[in-house]
């Protein structure tokens, strides 16, 4: 039988932002969807709505972003922890985790990850993270408030080669944005059971089994303990210890 | 004196008749020809087009004036019986625009500009140009003399997003006209005083002719001469143009232009432009600027503006102007994001005893 070890992963600020968020770019999609292909979508009333519930959430979500940002980078002063790979990542964690995905979570082995409140993405996850969130949401909302603006903000449009281009971009990045969505709602399903990623989003509260941990680091070939793992701390405290 | 102005009186009466007699013949219709303007009107332009020589309102600039439909008919056809002793006190006799152009009065008196103003309001007759002649934002000039351009986009706001876009971008009469068709009309801006991010103001004959090859303008954009523009021609032009201050500029402009100026409640739905498909918003023009201070229309080839970024890329409508190409390479994109979805998925449902 397994002992629940809960860990409090997501505090309120988070998980307001990850919902507001997510209301925010489903939102953008379909109102998005819409504006492109007027002729063949009308999911809301009329054009004018479709434009203006776009704008209204494209802002919202870039205030959020915005909120976000200097929450983590000055409030929690962990942006560059949470999001930047360090060199064991990439060194290591991003295979392990990869071949994690891609085999070893068919043959019914244990994540060799478990997220904790200083360390709460994976390696795969770092990198996806860090570029959606330092490249395509930073990107698409200013091409979106670009949009928004045409008439005094045109300098600008035309230092990026005309609307167009910035069009052409904005497009482009949403669509990437709704490929991540795919894949990350899709992720958040692989936890030991299929809510249970997803479940701290709501409660913040995330259920670690005892015995996974340990059998992680007993059943995974060529496995090592890696920085900011939390059975790293255990071998780190060993160290101290002796 | 008195001689020579009876004489030329004489002479006027004379080319009135004949005016007269081919106006007869000119009401009939469209594509009418009123013969060569030369000599029709030289009695009267050797004052009138001579800055200084006769009061501001009064002057008419001979170039201008030579390039309209009424030099054909000549000055005494609509200023008949001028009096012998002109200059002076006495009236200049005006004929009133309907007798020419009784259908265009009929079908404007049931505008809702009716009784607001009369032709000379909008039209100078001795300047006078067709919708072809000039360039998209040149449409608008004529309008803003009455509807203050600051009050109308504040008027527009009211239900108009991004109403000061729609303004400079679109022909007032797109909206308040009926037209079963519309073009692309596309004409050279340049940042003010060459500033590569100025100002966007219409490039004029003279701005365009210095960096034209070999002083021939039409050789900016129509690079072999052939009086059509291609799509490779028209990227060339854009291509090089990002490292001057011209852009080309566009506007949806009706293809039938009526005096019937009305409110059409159609326009207020945003999909009657911006949901066109890929299969309207095909034809396109280039405006050139000619050295008498008319445009020129160039036409381009069909799919011009929809082109993925250099067919017109500072030319952008929401919805009806997308590239076909743009969306293929987006689908694409959320494609590989269900990869993981459908291929992982799959696996682990078929590996689902593994994890039990």
């Amino acid at each position: 039988m397994s002992e629940h070890k809960k860990v409090y992963l997501q505090p309120i600020p988070v998980r307001i932002w990850h919902w507001v968020n997510a209301f925010g770019i489903i939102t953008l999609t379909v109102s998005g969807a819409q504006i492109r292909f007027p002729e063949t979508l009308h999911i809301l009333p009329s054009y004018r709505a479709a434009i203006q519930v776009h704008n209204v959430a494209g802002l919202i979500v870039a205030v959020s972003f915005t909120l976000w940002f200097f929450y983590y980078a000055m409030v929690r002063n962990s942006l560059d922890k949470l999001y930047i790979p360090d060199e064991e990542d990439i060194k290591h964690g991003i295979f392990r985790q990869l071949a994690y995905y891609c085999f070893f979570y068919f043959l019914g082995r244990p994540s060799p990850f478990h997220a904790m409140p200083e360390s709460k993405f994976n390696p795969m996850q770092k990198s996806a993270y860090m570029a959606v969130m330092f490249l395509l949401m930073p990107l698409v909302s200013l091409t979106g408030i670009l949009l928004m603006n045409v008439t005094p903000l045109r300098v600008f449009i035309l230092v990026w080669g005309g609307i167009k281009m910035i069009d052409a971009l904005h497009f482009l990045l949403a669509c990437s944005l709704v490929a991540f969505l795919f894949t990350h709602v899709y992720l958040a399903t692989l936890g030991p059971t299929p809510l249970a990623y997803i479940k701290p989003m709501f409660t913040g509260w995330e259920d670690l089994p005892e015995h996974e941990e340990e059998a992680a680091q007993t059943t995974l070939p060529g496995y090592r303990p890696v920085r900011h793992y939390p059975e790293y701390k255990g071998v780190q405290g060993e160290h101290k210890g002796g | 004196m008195k001689t020579f102005l009876m004489g030329q009186i004489a002479g006027f009466s004379i080319a009135l008749a004949l005016a007269g007699a081919t106006l007869c013949f000119a009401g009939q219709g469209p594509g009418y020809s009123f013969g060569s303007p030369a000599g029709k009107s030289d009695p009267c332009l050797g004052c009138h087009a001579v800055k200084g020589k006769v009061p501001a309102t009064a002057f008419v600039d001979p170039q201008q004036f030579a390039h309209t439909t009424h030099a054909r008919i000549g000055c005494p056809a609509c200023h008949d019986g001028v009096s012998p002793n002109h200059p002076n006190s006495v009236k200049t006799p005006r004929a009133e625009c309907r007798e020419c152009h009784a259908d265009i009065k009929a079908e404007y008196d049931r505008s809702i500009h009716a009784g607001k103003t009369s032709c000379a309001g909008c039209h100078n007759p001795h300047r006078v140009e067709t919708p072809k002649e000039i360039s998209g934002a040149q449409i608008n000039q004529m309008c803003s003399g009455c509807h203050d351009n600051f009050r109308m986009t504040a008027k527009h706001s009211e239900w108009l997003p991004q109403a000061e876009l729609h303004l400079r971008m679109l022909p007032c009469i797109t909206c308040h006209t009926a037209s079963k068709s519309y073009f692309i009309s596309m004409y050279i801006v340049k940042g003010h005083n060459g500033d590569l991010f100025g100002k966007q103001e219409v490039a004029g004959y003279q701005d365009l002719l210095k960096l034209a090859p070999k002083g021939k303008l039409v050789s900016l954009i129509d690079s072999n001469g052939d009086g059509f523009v291609s799509l490779q021609e028209l990227r060339d032009f854009n291509a090089r143009s990002r490292r001057t201050s011209l852009h080309l500029q566009g506007m949806m402009t009706p293809q039938t232009v009526t005096h019937k100026f009305e409110i059409l409640d159609s326009r207020r739905n945003c999909t009657f432009c911006h949901a066109s498909g890929p299969t309207a918003q095909q034809e396109s023009f280039v405006a050139l600027p000619l050295q008498d201070g008319t445009f020129r229309r160039v036409p381009v080839e069909r799919g011009a503006v929809l082109g993925v970024l250099y067919g017109a890329p500072d030319f952008y409508m929401m919805g009806s102007t997308k590239s076909s190409r743009m969306n293929l390479i987006g689908a694409a994109i959320i494609c590989c994001g269900l990869i993981m979805p459908v291929g992982h998925g799959f696996l682990r449902f078929l590996t689902r005893k593994n994890r039990k």
